[in-house]
């Protein structure tokens, strides 16, 4: 096991190598229009552009950036380890950025995360349970308004309804835990709910379909058999056996969201790691770009790995070479 | 079994709901409160993101929303404004200096007396002197350090030489004594009163301004020193003792927050009510990547002004409210928006082609694309007409009614053109898939259909090509692009050169980042020079009579540049002006006082107040 | 019971009405099970061998089955229990081993743990207990190493240890009855005549009642006192192992027993019934059997044969044919497979 881990992980530092390859090279490669240009201002003159240009590292080919680029985050820079570089914008060391939005995001994907697998699988298994009755269809039949509904229309629809009509919630923004509990989480209940309710519905659906199937499986007819409790027989037995693709599920979920969660971050103004990237790629700044980019990367190739290990632990048929 | 199981999630869900309504009772009622201090918060809600053109530095800043900043409540320059709206706001009065000067000397030598008593605000917390002064105009001229409108100074003597690394100083600029600096200029320059009112020229404190240089010259804009009335709230604790001990100012997050507090270094005494009245304790301005939310934010007190472009639901909503009305404010910027025409393209090196399509071009239907009379008063000449003292506010060489364009006088008009074979309409084959560049902007969109159609009333079909960021291709005269709907153009300061030098003269015409896209005044070595193709012999100049108002002052310069106007219009003819565009605040009931700042086009920060 | 009769099932039908119609899996079933007693239920797939059993447990899905008449067990009617008294007694007094035991045990769980469980199901035994239980168990169906292997997971199981493994946790509690459905017909043979051993073994240790279904016949042949041969949800015939063997007395049961190929004999072809099973959702009329026999005539069509012993010292079948006729095949039959040993 030990191998096969450390093999993994030597895979993940060439998959995020590749990734931010791949970034440098778009980056400069699609016709974004002049860079420089767009922090010269007004009047853009040869030698003002020439200036910022060298400021910017960008005099030099795509590929030499890249390669300092790497030279610096292994070997920090002026700002701290990782080395990271400095926002284009200017004003923001790329290191401090990520270290003081990351905690947003994590709290926003944490809050929902916990809301979403316990929704979405309590709702999977009354749905199972009570195959094809009323709430088995009422259950499905939210599963894929949940799925269908864009998250931006929620976001805004669960603003105007519960904080403009019902003033429920603090509205957008966020507000560090350390300026009161109360106040961060009455701003983190809406977008918590809200990313909440897509993967709820997702993991409704996948939750019913898979404990479906176990269900016919003939072990749960032993079980039975055994004279167990219909409770037992449920939750010991059939989802036991039909958890495990939602572990992984969940696994990348999450690794997907530290730097996915760009448009419930954007309609709450929660100012996390998703707008974070968003932002930087509107303003071309590629410094941010990639530092968030290399974020998201590293999280998902990790919890890639983190799901597979686990898989093993819990299906005792699955042995790693 | 299925009755436990639904009473247990039954259960979890009741519990769920009930967490969620005690925090959010906890938390609406803490959002509703406002803060209790003296004089009050003004708060900004500021849409996706600063845009600072140099992280807030002043000596690259170009950003007007930052000027706003540093000239209401920041930076306190030589000369300044009083920050109202209209022509008032563009007359110059004394900030540091004790009085306006004139030039003396044949108009080459201007010598201001700074007033005493002025303090630069924490960490450095002393007078401020001519040395200061100095320091900033040299960190301006030094290329290294990121200054973005060096151009204005090089009338300066030894200012060439300086930036060139030829000389230690700048031998133009001398300051005999603390409280006098004396500037000598290389030929007249009626506006240079203007340039020293820009926030470039503040004064700096080389104790904190000499650890920022070269590449990382902007990272002073997280620790501007104030000169003026508020500054970054934490620059108390900033650290000067070293450089490696500063600190950027905890009130200042580039990516989503600038707080500004009272500067306990400022001296009332030493400025005037009528520029600052200083009446909030705190400004602050949050981004906030939802622009609806901003709105919203405004309308429930939680925000008192926004910078940002109101919505056409949201205009809707306060044009048709009566108790609303007054929280929308309507201030004439000033900036003219028009359709730029190619002197060297045909059909518009013929100067019957331009002046029809001025005739034809329907104004009041583009202004619709904008949102209607609320976007601003229909453009009929070049400059702003608060720029010119109003001089030319009834002149409409090319008047049509209702500005919707007529037929008729177009049709007159293309008479004597070569294009056309006297019916009135443009018919050579070059009046055939002309191109013209569109941006994608919503306006953009709304705009093209009617000018493809207007065009073609009189004979020309346009063949358009939309891009995104269509600046970068009208500002490069190698593409040759006959006609652009794009351009706008508003001032840096408020004399009339800040048009006619970049956008008519000939010496500005550049091969990248040329913003004189008429190539008014080129001749066939400037177009080789640039790569420019097509008519380049023949095109009209107006080079004299730029040189000539330059060295003019006061009226009489005001009045020079109304007459270029009116020549340009009717004798080169090189745009179709159609909107001088309003600007649009929404603020909040909380506000008791507000007013238009007419140099910056913002909210005038120095001249608001909240309950 | 003073007669060590355990089961007594009257009238079992069980019917499930579908979309397409109501299907007849089980009609009218009756038989009893006593101490001592392995019933061989024969039948081809579709037969309700099955199905009768799995509605004596309670396993089928109440809401979609259709289950009337009476199943005495130790004077309790199973069929008038609640689903939560039913529980009591599956896996208690009576419990069951299945046909497929690597699909039949939790790949995820410890195969000492789903024994153990077993145990806990019906018994304030704590975890130590039950896991010791679940050891001795193991040991006593014969798996070597009794306490290692029971940490082992299903799959490091063979398919004879597994089945013992199913074995081991059906006795659990000492049941009165185990019921096994083709718990040899996932094994290969030589593990197959093991495993029937076992069960023979267990029978006579705690002195149970067993059914053992199966459609093959010769497993039957080598382990049940008495044999119900099922066709179409019904019964054909019932009686002692050795008289429906020696004297078989139904038509399907004489082609049952022909289409055996036996290895005393030699083969050129093979003897099948001709025709295949009916359809559940419209049974044919009269006789289940009568579109495939070879003795039909006039009643078997029209009526159903009621299952009943036809003379004295004979055995029950649902057959019109007269006594003479039956004998007279039935002699045949017996002098045919038995004769051509030489």
């Amino acid at each position: 096991m030990t191998l096969y881990i450390a093999r993994r992980l030597a895979w993940t530092l060439l998959v995020v190598g590749a990734v931010l390859l791949i970034t440098y090279a778009v980056f400069f490669l699609l016709p974004n229009g002049d860079i420089a240009t767009r922090f010269a201002g007004k009047a853009p003159t040869p030698q003002l552009l020439a200036e910022i240009r060298n400021r910017l590292g960008l005099d030099h080919p795509w590929y030499i950036q890249f390669a300092l680029f790497v030279k610096h985050f292994f070997l920090g820079d002026a700002y701290g380890w990782p080395g990271l570089g400095y926002s284009y914008g200017g004003g923001v060391s790329v290191l401090s950025e990520i270290t003081s939005r990351a905690p947003r995001t994590l709290w926003l994907i944490t809050g929902a995360a916990i809301l979403w697998l316990v929704s979405g699988v309590a709702i999977g298994i009354v749905s199972a349970v009570k195959r094809r009755s009323l709430t088995d269809r009422l259950a499905m039949g939210f599963a894929l308004f949940g799925i269908s509904a864009p998250v931006f229309w929620l976001g805004l629809m669960a603003l105007w309804i519960f904080w403009r009509i019902l003033g429920v919630g603090g509205g957008t923004g966020y507000t560090p835990i350390a300026q009161g509990v109360g106040s961060w989480a009455g701003h983190l209940i809406l977008p918590w709910c809200v990313l909440a309710l897509l993967y709820a519905a997702f993991y409704a659906r996948m939750t019913r379909n898979n404990l479906l199937e176990t269900l016919g499986e003939d072990y749960i007819r032993t079980a039975r058999a055994k004279g167990l409790s219909e409770r037992e027989v449920i939750f010991k037995h059939g989802l036991r056996a039909s958890l495990t693709p939602i572990v992984t599920m969940f696994g990348m979920d999450i690794a997907l969201l530290v730097g996915g969660a760009i448009i419930t971050e954007s309609v709450f103004n929660i100012q996390g790691l998703g707008w974070l990237a968003i932002t930087s790629a509107l303003n071309q700044d590629l410094p941010t770009l990639v530092g968030v980019i290399m974020l998201t990367a590293t999280a998902v190739a990790v919890m890639n790995l983190v799901v597979d290990v686990l898989y093993a632990f819990i299906d005792p048929r699955v042995r790693y070479a | 079994m299925q009755r436990h199981l639904r009473k247990t999630i039954l259960a979890a869900a009741v519990l769920a709901l009930a967490a969620s309504i005690v925090v959010a009772a906890g938390s609406a009622s803490g959002s509703k409160t406002t803060t209790a201090k003296a004089g009050g918060t003004y708060r900004v809600g500021w849409e996706g993101s600063f845009g600072f053109t140099d992280a807030f530095d002043p000596t690259g800043e170009y950003l007007g929303n930052a000027w706003a900043l540093y000239s209401n409540l920041l930076l306190r320059t030589l000369v300044g404004y009083n920050h109202v709206a209209g022509a008032a706001g563009n007359v110059v009065v004394p900030d540091l200096a004790a009085s306006v000067p004139k030039p003396t000397g044949g108009g080459l030598v201007y010598t201001f007396h700074l007033k005493s008593g002025i303090k630069f605000g924490p960490p450095v917390s002393r007078e401020i002197t001519s040395k200061d002064v100095l320091f900033a105009m040299e960190r301006l001229a030094n290329a290294k350090d990121g200054g973005q409108y060096p151009f204005y100074y090089t009338v300066i003597k030894g200012w060439d030489a300086y930036a060139a690394g030829k000389a230690k100083s700048i031998s133009g600029i001398s300051t005999p004594s603390a409280t006098t600096i004396v500037f000598r200029l290389t030929q007249p320059t009626g506006d240079f009163i203007y340039r020293m009112a820009m926030p470039a020229t503040a004064p700096i404190p080389a104790e904190v301004a000499k650890c920022f240089t070269g590449g990382k010259a902007n990272q002073y804009g997280r620790d501007v020193v104030s000169s003026g009335p508020y500054m970054i709230q934490g620059m108390d604790s900033v650290d000067m003792s070293s450089c490696a001990s500063i600190k950027p100012a905890s009130g200042f997050n580039p990516l989503s927050s600038l707080t500004l507090v009272r500067n306990p270094d400022y001296n009332a005494a030493t400025d005037s009510k009528a520029a600052r009245q200083n009446l909030p304790d705190e400004f602050d301005f949050t981004i906030d990547s939802n622009a609806d939310d901003i709105y919203n934010k405004v309308a429930a007190g939680q925000l008192d002004d926004e910078v940002s472009s109101p919505s056409p639901k949201v205009l809707r909503k306060y044009l048709t409210t009566p108790s609303l009305k007054n929280l929308l404010k309507q201030n004439v910027g000033d900036r003219t928006w028009y359709l730029t025409l190619n002197l060297t393209q045909a059909p518009f090196d013929d100067i019957h082609v331009r002046k029809a399509l001025n005739l034809i071009i329907d104004k009041t239907g583009l202004r619709k694309a904008w949102g209607g009379a609320t976007a601003g008063p229909i453009a009929t000449h070049i400059v702003p007409n608060p720029m010119l003292h109003n001089l030319l506010s009834n002149y409409d060489p090319y008047k049509t009614p209702g500005s919707a364009g007529s037929v008729t006088l177009a049709k007159a008009a293309m008479k004597g053109s070569k294009y056309s074979n006297g019916d009135g309409m443009c018919d050579a084959a070059a009046c055939k898939n002309v191109l013209m560049i569109a941006d994608t902007r919503a306006v953009d969109k709304g705009m093209v259909p009617i000018i493809v159609a207007d065009a073609a009333k009189i004979g020309i079909t346009l063949k358009v090509r939309s891009v995104t960021g269509a600046y970068g291709v009208i500002n490069t005269p190698k593409n040759n692009i006959p006609i652009s709907e794009r351009p706008g153009w508003g001032k840096d300061y408020a004399d009339a050169s800040t048009f006619f030098d970049e956008l008519f003269a000939s010496s500005t015409i550049l091969a990248t980042g040329n913003t004189n896209y008429s190539l008014v005044g080129l001749t066939p070595a400037i177009a080789k020079k640039v790569s420019a193709s097509g008519t380049v012999t023949g095109i009209p100049s107006v080079d004299p009579q730029i040189n000539h108002c330059n060295k003019l002052t006061g009226n009489t310069r005001v009045s020079c540049w109304a007459a270029l106007d009116k020549t340009i219009m009717t004798t080169v003819v090189p745009w179709v002006p159609y909107l001088s565009a309003q600007n649009l605040n929404v603020i909040s009931t909380n506000v008791t006082k507000w007013n238009y700042d007419q140099f910056s086009d913002q909210t005038a920060y120095a001249h608001v107040a909240v309950k | 019971m003073t007669d060590g009769r355990l089961l007594d099932v009257r009238g079992l039908t069980v019917r499930f009405p579908t979309p397409d119609g109501v299907v007849q899996a089980v009609s009218d079933v009756s038989f009893t099970l006593s101490r001592g007693e392995t019933l061989g239920v024969v039948g081809e797939s579709g037969s309700g061998k099955s199905v009768s059993n799995l509605a004596i447990m309670g396993l089928l899905n109440a809401q979609r089955t259709v289950i009337s008449g009476e199943v005495e067990f130790l004077g309790r009617d199973l069929l008038k229990l609640s689903p939560d008294e039913l529980r009591k007694i599956r896996g208690k007094d009576i419990a069951m081993v299945f046909q497929d035991p690597f699909a039949c045990l939790h790949p995820m769980y410890r195969v000492g743990k789903q024994i153990a469980e077993a145990v806990t199901a019906h018994s304030d035994a704590s975890r130590s207990e039950a896991w010791a239980r679940a050891v001795e168990l193991l040991d006593h169906v014969g798996i070597p190493n009794a306490a290692e292997r029971a940490r082992d997971y299903p799959h490091q199981f063979s398919g004879g240890m597994r089945q013992r493994a199913m074995i081991a946790m059906a006795l659990v509690h000492n049941p009165a009855i185990l019921i096994c459905d083709e718990p040899t017909t996932a094994l290969d043979v030589t593990v197959q005549a093991q495993i029937l051993e076992l069960i023979e073994e267990v029978k006579r240790e705690f002195n149970i009642g067993v059914i053992l279904v199966t459609h093959d016949l010769g497993v039957v042949a080598e382990t049940a006192n008495s044999v119900m041969v099922m066709y179409a949800g019904r019964i054909m015939e019932y009686g002692p192992a050795a008289e429906i063997f020696g004297r078989p007395q139904h038509p399907y049961a004489w082609g049952l027993l022909d289409s055996m190929p036996s290895i005393e004999r030699r083969l050129t072809t093979l003897v099948p019934i001709e025709g295949s099973p009916p359809s559940l959702l419209t049974p044919p009329s009269g006789c289940a059997f009568h579109p495939r026999c070879r003795y039909r005539f006039e009643p078997c069509a029209t009526e159903r044969p009621p299952l009943a012993v036809p003379a004295a010292g004979t055995h029950a079948d649902a057959c019109h044919l007269d006594w003479e006729a039956k004998v007279r095949e039935g002699a045949k039959r017996s002098a045919a497979r038995l004769g051509d040993a030489a």
